[in-house]
């Protein structure tokens, strides 16, 4: 990396300091700029934008850690070491704790000013790059739906748009066998465009207004959507799905959202099992929630990635299943479950299988052997 | 009653307003624009009994544009329209604080792509008689 030019401001009321610090430096290859009180060295700070502070703690006029502090605010990603006059620990640390990386006491040696400067510079090219890739990262989930939707679902939609018509005219017309291979082209074209659809509302869908419209939900109405849904790639993959569903347990929420979140954990169960495999879905009430769990018997979660599963776009090794995906189903359907006051936890014993519980507050009144009554529905307050 | 009514489609993407054009085609005459100018230029020329809209054409949403520009219009303000678009969600951040079906024609519908044909022509058929409903009373 080719090193290039990094602006140092020494701030010190001692021009016996500032003189040894100049000529320390004399010769490298950084621009250095010096000031002998507070207010002139926020004024530099302010115009010359600096890479690296050095500021005296103890002087006249604005103290040191009133300069720190207002550098700090006037832009987080400077970094301030600070002079200690007289090393005192505590000083040092409320210094550190008002946002400087790191002290130097005086009286120092060269290398030791020199080894400081290093290491601000290294600290500094850290903070820029890390404020650089956040912004990148926002940059991207802004632009997100736009290119997606345009770029990528215009085409598929145009393609569907065009095998609705043909697949109508061409009954009769072509064979049986052909007409077949023409419905699999839509049906896979409609799967893209479903995945298509739920990265973007991963990434854009702002849940909190599914709050305006809660109703009263019987959890087995989105249980059994999400089963059927999930149906097709069972069979395919010959993985049974057994379900124990109280259908008494009632939660407040949102049904087409719930399907959803339930879908999304079921399906991963079933895409995660091994051919023959059992899945577990149970929904119980107890204690005031409604809780269902998802249990298979599938390749399992390495510990590794169990804490990020539930983060977008994290996907994991595809391992043993060999099947990765996009990473959107669980960040989403957190999401969904913590717009209904919920949480979605997961335990799982790698080669052996996983379990998800979803616990969302019960709704109306108790289910016989639960004790009291469950709490009203609290709906604000949680994540936006 | 029995002449064929006519539709108006306005899409950038001419093979998406083609697959829409060919489901249309069994049961109106149909004309298609590839952007909103064309489009309101056939609009101005002939009489159309549905205009099926999209949203997000050339540098960004043109096609709210042309819908609001129309209900702005003293002849083609009762039209119907109809709005097929890529996304129902991107509506929703074009009209801030607005349902997700944004109301800015008053007999407007909002689909979205790809639509399946029955509904298509469902869709279509209701607003131009509703349309009509509207004009003779």
């Amino acid at each position: 990396m080719t090193e290039q030019r990094r602006r140092i401001l020494l701030i010190d009321d001692e021009e016996v300091v500032l003189d040894s610090c100049l000529a320390i430096l004399e010769g490298s290859e950084h621009e250095v700029a010096l000031a002998s009180s507070g207010a002139e060295g926020l004024d530099t700070a302010r115009a010359w934008a600096p890479d690296l502070v050095f500021v005296d703690l103890k002087m006249p006029g604005m103290s040191g850690m009133q300069v720190l502090e207002e550098i700090r605010s006037l832009d987080p990603t400077v970094v301030c070491i600070v002079f200690t006059g007289f090393a005192t620990i505590a000083s040092a640390v409320e210094a550190m704790q008002h946002g400087a990386f790191d002290f130097l006491p005086k009286p120092f040696t060269p290398d030791e000013f020199r080894t400081m400067i290093r290491r601000g510079l290294e600290q500094r090219a850290l903070v820029v790059e890390r404020v650089a890739l956040r912004r990148e990262r926002e940059a991207l989930r802004e632009n997100f739906a736009a290119i997606v939707s345009h770029e990528l679902r215009s085409p598929l939609a145009a393609v569907q748009q065009n095998l609705f018509v043909t697949i109508t005219e061409l009954e009769g017309v072509v064979s049986e066998d052909q007409q077949r291979r023409l419905e699999r082209m839509s049906s896979r074209i409609g799967d893209l465009l479903a995945l298509v659809n739920r990265w973007l509302r991963g990434f854009t869908v702002d849940v909190a207004p599914l709050r305006d419209g809660f109703r009263p939900v019987a959890i087995s109405a989105p249980v059994a959507n999400a089963l059927e849904s999930a149906r097709t790639e069972a069979v395919r993959k010959a993985v049974e799905v057994v379900a124990e569903v109280d259908p008494a347990a009632t939660v407040l929420g949102d049904e087409g959202a719930l399907t959803e979140a339930v879908l999304n954990v079921v399906g991963n169960a079933v895409k995660y099992s091994r051919e023959g495999g059992t899945v577990v879905v149970s929904a119980v009430s107890r204690d005031g929630k409604v809780v269902i769990s998802v249990t298979d018997t599938g390749v399992g979660i390495p510990a590794a990635d169990l804490p990020r599963i539930f983060d977008a776009f994290y996907r994991g090794q595809a391992g043993e299943s060999g099947v990765a995906g996009a990473g959107i189903g669980l960040a989403l359907t957190r999401r969904i479950v913590e717009a209904h006051g919920g949480s979605i936890t997961a335990t799982s014993d790698p080669g052996r299988g996983s379990v998800f519980v979803i616990a969302l507050p019960a709704h109306g009144t108790p289910v016989p052997g639960t004790e009291g009554a469950p709490p009203e529905q609290v709906l604000e307050g949680e994540k936006g | 009653m029995s002449e064929r009514k006519r539709v108006l489609i306005v899409d950038d993407d001419p093979d998406f307003a083609a697959g829409i054009r060919a489901i249309l085609d069994a049961q109106y005459d149909t004309a298609v624009m590839h952007n909103p100018e064309d489009g309101w230029d056939a609009l101005q020329k002939d009489h159309y009994d549905l205009l099926c809209l999209d949203i997000m054409m050339g540098r960004g949403a043109e096609g709210v544009m042309m819908a609001r520009k129309i209900r702005k219009d003293n002849v083609l303000r009762e039209m119907p329209v109809l709005i097929i678009t890529g996304l129902r969600e991107q509506i929703a951040f074009l009209f801030p604080g607005q349902a997700v079906h944004p109301g800015f024609v008053p007999v407007d519908e909002l689909m979205e792509k790809p639509v399946e044909p029955e509904l298509l022509l469902q869709k279509a058929a209701a607003l131009i008689a509703a349309s009509e409903a509207r004009k003779s009373r």
